[in-house]
């Protein structure tokens, strides 16, 4: 599948065909060989007990189909075996595709774009979604496929019984195989789409709700508000009847449909005899042979009976394909600008320039400011002027307007990766990955020697605290950093941009919480071995460092 | 093992049920009246299915042997097979919707639980992971409810009443159903063993996939800047890779299991139309020239002999189901574990009628004697005794888990367990109309509680409109009006669940607004500066001081962001409250 292609079902069945040939294969050998050990078992009773009758026992040869019998039974456990193995082989393979696809879809998003969809949207996404979707080779493809061939072949035995049954078996068969699943997937497939519409809403609303309980509570408004949470739990349960509803109606006329069939088989074979009350079959059809037939209908039956549940799935995937969908990032001309590889950054001058959220539009005043080499900068302003917006945006994460130019060539600074390969930007809110410790600093410069990573951790103060640790730089760090404090973590990723060893620096209140050694500490590494060319700071602390800065005020 | 046999009813005696099985039964017993019915249809199902191979067996063999059969044998065959059908749609209905109340109901009490547990609901998980549990794992029952509990009747009835049918018809397929059937469910144990562990395995490796997913989704600005998305990627793949390999192992071993009790089936399908078959030659090498059984029964036993093993090999399709409502079931027994603090009550009642008698300060608003809070043995709040003047601001101070949030959330009416007493002037607060006191209090938290909605939405949040120039007033008064006024969509713009750009003083300075506008004149403050850098905060207090004038506030600030302007400064500690005077600090 390549990258940014718009996922649909067929694709996914093309996107491996071996891996979805071969549980096909023998699965459908399964379940063919699951009709015949029905079918032959059946008309080898019949005629063994037919000779048993006539006696001529010496005649008959009981050891082929005896062998037959065995035989398919077991080709039938072979191919079961075989089938589930293949098949789920194949799950997983899609599986990893498909979050494969998630991920360049997010990375394919520009900067500001990147929190469109909120984190538990996103969750429900790839757990939910992702499972309805592999599974529809395995749910609705595969059983189809298996009752298509198994009528086929009773279609054979219907004709060597008699050519005048192929007529209602026809019609039972579109009937079982088309119109069915299809009446079943239609009703159905409205309510997947609200339960699943529905789904992302309820969730959204309990998030919401519940993360002003208190104040709705104390308010005395609660019950009104989670009131409307049991409305569209009320609307999800009605969904969520039809859909089942459908099921449960679609197997009962799939039923009914195989006893028509077995009596339009007796309407056209059999005589009625209005003397004894019996039905006499009609001359030249072999009892033997007919009996074998209803055994195979009644063994293909069970083959039919799960379509209809095949093809609500199928709906359930269709919904989860499109939701996926939308996850395609369809503005990425935008940023796709021409991002040749930058020369070393030695002067950056910002004209009119104005850093800005996409959403509020809110950012700093613009300015206009020029930094060059061997400079160090101290942004200062009160809250709320946009410092740390422009920043940002210096560093391409935020939206901007006016000029950026840099070494003289003017360049867009957004999302251009270009641009931001030559510079390292601490945000106020650093991440820490659910890595070990060591992992997280080679995110920084990949070839990084041990002695490296200590050294820089010696750099930002963590050296004494990483010696302490039990595994070293091997420590795992959990969730979000939860073992660090905020001032670990936020030397963490200092720790990280400094061995990438960038030109430009670009540090939102580093000193946060952290106690006077550090910051002498930190600043004594900003301005001795990790000294970047430029370095642009906005602090509300003042530190060694800003006091040699050159301060601007916002 | 006799003695076993005699002692059956001993509690804690041979399998004990785990909690999760308890909890599910107990949900379940709930629709017993559906589920007696679904019983009830399992029986119709069983009988028709005999019934319906018994009249085929004859249609069959007059068939082969006469050429012609009775009609209404036919008819028989045809309709049981159409009752069948029948019992089997009810079934499903039936239980659907038995599995369907189940977990609406259940959806409803957890919320509601949720609900009375306040903000020590946030000790269980974060909103959103609370949201997967009330809404995925409840649905992740169905299963269960729908499908693996009636099924557990039908695998015991179902091979029973064959055999019963077997039995007078042939010893020698009676003892390959005997034989066969406690091999299979032998396997069936193993089996779901296996099967058991691998899925346990399975969800552990599953979620910490969706885990890393999340965790590099979550970094990815951060990711991008450094240039190593790709790594990432390269990440991502090699553990899906890893997790194929494992699990496909462990797959291949339990189908490996499935397989071999599919063939069990498969060969004693096989076997037994073997034997009829030579048995109707007379070809049975050790009773030649003699027939066992006649060719009805021969086809009776056929066409029961799958029936038979059918409900076995569902089954084992279905523990997965178990495996999963057991995993939810887990997560939600958690929920209900958390308890909502009214066991305790009773004791401070016979504590009441002594202290009543010694408390002096009736005329305050709040009046606090010994009032402790102690949980599982461990204590959440020293005993302290002080009291509150209507109109006083008073400043809350002590190092973090001394009980500082925890007395908040019990002047909240959200914590019930407390020792001691609370009076609000001369009512306990046990015995106080909640809905009226709280009523009078404003809630301002560390982080404010937004929803998702616009600046206006989220200041007229549970209270009646204001008119629009009390609203502006409250937004001048918290100083909220200059950049309220700056966004290009003013007050209707959105707030987004990430924020929309405003700064962390800006979010305090509109809760600030929000308590304002709901007249509220009792205000709880949670450590408003705590994110906050110096000048902001200071920022921020000096706007507190102004718009509570004449409020009664209780704030909750640590020594860094002193609250100067306060009446009264509290120091709490583990040993108790001790007051200080706020010249000392300023």
């Amino acid at each position: 599948m390549s990258k940014v292609s718009k996922l649909s079902l067929r694709r996914l069945l093309l996107a491996n065909p071996w891996g979805f040939a071969v549980p096909l294969f023998l699965g459908v050998m399964a379940s063919i060989a699951g009709v015949a050990l029905l079918g032959i078992s059946g008309w080898f009773l019949s005629a063994a007990g037919l000779a048993g009758v006539l006696g001529t026992v010496q005649a008959f040869n009981y050891f082929t189909p005896g062998a037959l019998v065995r035989l398919m039974a077991i080709l039938r456990t072979a191919g079961r075996y075989g089938e589930q193995v293949m098949a789920h082989e194949h799950l997983l393979g899609l599986l990893r595709t498909l979050r494969l696809w998630v991920w360049d879809q997010r990375v394919a998003k520009d900067a500001a774009n990147l929190h469109q969809q909120s984190r538990g949207d996103l969750l429900q996404r790839l757990v939910s979604d992702l499972d309805q979707i592999i599974r529809w080779p395995l749910v609705v493809m595969l059983p189809w496929i298996y009752a298509l061939l198994a009528y086929a072949s009773v279609f054979i035995v219907a004709y060597l019984v008699s050519p005048q049954l192929l007529w209602p078996m026809a019609i039972a068969a579109t009937l079982h195989l088309i119109v069915v699943p299809f009446i079943c997937g239609r009703y159905a497939s409205h309510s997947v789409h609200i339960g699943q519409i529905l789904g992302t809403h309820r969730r959204g609303r309990f998030v919401s709700l519940f993360s002003a309980l208190i104040t709705l509570t104390i308010r005395g408004h609660w019950q009104a508000y989670s009131e409307r949470l049991g409305q569209l739990d009320k609307r999800q349960k009605k969904a969520e009847v039809k859909m089942q509803q459908s099921i449960s109606f679609g197997r009962l006329a799939s039923y009914t449909i195989t006893v028509g069939l077995l009596l339009s088989y007796f309407y056209f074979l059999t005589d009625y005899q209005s003397n004894t009350g019996t039905l006499a079959l009609k001359t030249g059809v072999h009892g033997t042979w007919f009996v074998a037939l209803i055994l195979c209908v009644l063994a293909v039956n069970e083959l039919v009976l799960p379509l209809a549940q095949s093809f609500v799935a199928q709906g359930q995937s269709q919904v989860g394909i499109r939701r996926l969908n939308q996850l395609r990032s369809t503005e990425k001309s935008v940023s796709a600008t021409e991002q040749h590889a930058l020369a070393a950054i030695e002067s950056i001058e910002l004209k009119q320039f104005r850093g800005y959220h996409a959403s509020s539009g809110l950012g700093n005043k613009p300015i206009s400011m020029t930094l060059t080499s061997n400079e160090c900068v101290w942004l200062r302003g009160n809250s709320g002027c946009g410092k740390s917006t422009l920043l940002a945006s210096l560093a391409g994460d935020c939206l901007n307007e006016g000029q950026a130019l840099i070494n003289g060539q003017l360049i867009d600074l957004y999302d251009n990766s270009a641009f931001q390969e030559k510079i390292s930007y601490l945000p106020q809110a650093s991440y820490v990955f659910q890595q070990t410790l060591a992992a997280n600093l080679r995110l920084g410069a990949e070839e990084s020697k041990d002695d490296v990573l200590w050294k820089v951790l010696d750099a930002v103060a963590l050296g004494d605290w990483a010696r302490t640790l039990p595994n070293g730089l091997n420590t795992l760090l959990g969730a979000q950093g939860r073992d660090l404090s905020g001032g670990q973590r936020k030397r963490l990723v200092l720790a990280r941009l400094l061995l990438r060893n960038t030109e430009v620096l670009l540090l939102d209140e580093p000193f946060d919480g952290l106690d006077s050694d550090s910051i002498k500490q930190i600043c004594h590494s900003l301005q001795h071995e990790y000294k970047p060319d430029i370095l642009v700071l906005v602090s509300h602390i003042s530190s060694p460092l800003s006091d040699n800065a050159r301060v601007i005020q916002l | 093992m006799p003695k076993q046999e005699k002692a059956p009813k001993q509690p804690r005696q041979g399998r004990v049920k785990s909690p999760e099985l308890l909890f599910l039964n107990e949900w379940a017993s709930r629709q017993s009246k559906r589920y007696r019915l679904v019983q009830l249809l399992g029986i119709v199902f069983t009988v028709s299915l005999v019934v319906q191979a018994w009249s085929l067996a004859n249609v069959f063999s007059d068939m082969v042997i006469e050429g012609a059969f009775s009609v209404s044998l036919l008819l028989i065959a045809l309709s049981a097979l159409l009752i069948r059908a029948l019992a089997s749609f009810g079934r499903e209905r039936l239980s659907a919707s038995a599995s369907r109340s189940i977990r609406y109901s259940l959806r409803k009490k957890i919320l509601s639980h949720l609900t009375h547990l306040g903000p020590s609901r946030l000790r269980i998980d974060e909103d959103a992971a609370l949201s997967t549990r009330v809404y995925e794992q409840v649905d992740a029952l169905d299963d269960y409810f729908s499908r693996y509990k009636p099924q557990l009747f039908m695998v015991s009835l179902i091979p029973c009443v064959i055999l019963l049918a077997v039995l007078p018809v042939s010893f020698i397929a009676f003892g390959v159903f005997m034989i066969t059937a406690p091999l299979v469910i032998v396997f069936m144990i193993f089996v779901g063993h296996k099967a058991a562990q691998a899925n346990r395995r399975q969800f552990r490796v599953l979620a910490m996939l969706s885990n890393q997913f999340m965790d590099l989704n979550q970094g990815l600005a951060e990711l991008k800047r450094l240039g190593r998305t790709g790594q990432a990627k390269q990440r991502l793949s090699d553990s899906a890779s890893a997790y194929q390999r494992t699990t496909m192992g462990v797959l291949r071993l339990a189908f490996l299991s499935t397989a071999t009790l599919e063939l069990f089936a498969s060969l004693s399908i096989a076997m037994i139309a073997l034997y009829l078959g030579l048995g109707l030659l007379e070809q049975l090498p050790w009773d030649k020239g003699l027939s066992p059984v006649t060719l009805t029964q021969a086809f009776f036993l056929l066409l029961l002999a799958p029936e038979f093993y059918l409900p076995l090999r569902q089954l084992g399709n279905d523990y997965h189901a178990k495996q999963k409502a057991e995993a939810a079931a887990t997560d939600l027994i958690e929920i209900f574990d958390t308890p909502l603090h009214t066991t305790a009550q009773a004791k401070s009642n016979t504590e009441t009628s002594h202290l009543s008698v010694v408390k002096t300060h009736s005329t305050s608003l709040l009046t606090f004697l010994k009032l402790s809070w102690q949980e599982d043995g461990r204590s959440r709040l020293a005993p302290i005794t002080n009291h509150i003047s209507e109109g006083e601001r008073i400043w809350l101070s002590g190092e973090s888990g001394v009980g500082k949030s925890s007395l908040l959330h019990l002047l909240l009416g959200f914590e019930e367990g407390y020792q001691g007493e609370c009076f609000v002037y001369d009512d306990a607060f046990s015995e106080l109309d909640l809905a009226a006191w709280r009523a009078r209090l404003a809630w301002l938290p560390q982080t404010p509680e937004w929803i998702n909605g616009s600046i206006r939405q989220n200041l007229l949040l549970g209270i009646e409109t204001p008119t629009e120039q009390a609203l502006q007033e409250a937004l001048v008064k918290s100083q909220c009006d200059d950049f309220v006024n700056a966004l290009p969509e003013g007050i209707e713009t959105k707030l987004t669940e990430l924020g929309t750009g405003l700064s962390g003083g800006q979010m305090q300075r509109l809760s600030i607004a929000r308590a304002l506008l709901s007249k509220a004149d009792v205000w709880l403050l949670d450590e408003p500066c705590s994110g906050l850098d110096e000048d902001t905060a200071s920022a921020v207090l000096n706007t507190l001081d102004r718009a509570s004038k004449g409020k009664t506030l209780l704030v909750v600030s640590h020594d860094t962001h002193p609250i100067k302007w306060a009446d009264r400064h509290w120091n709490l500690t583990h040993g108790g409250l001790h007051e200080q005077s706020i010249e000392a600090i300023a």
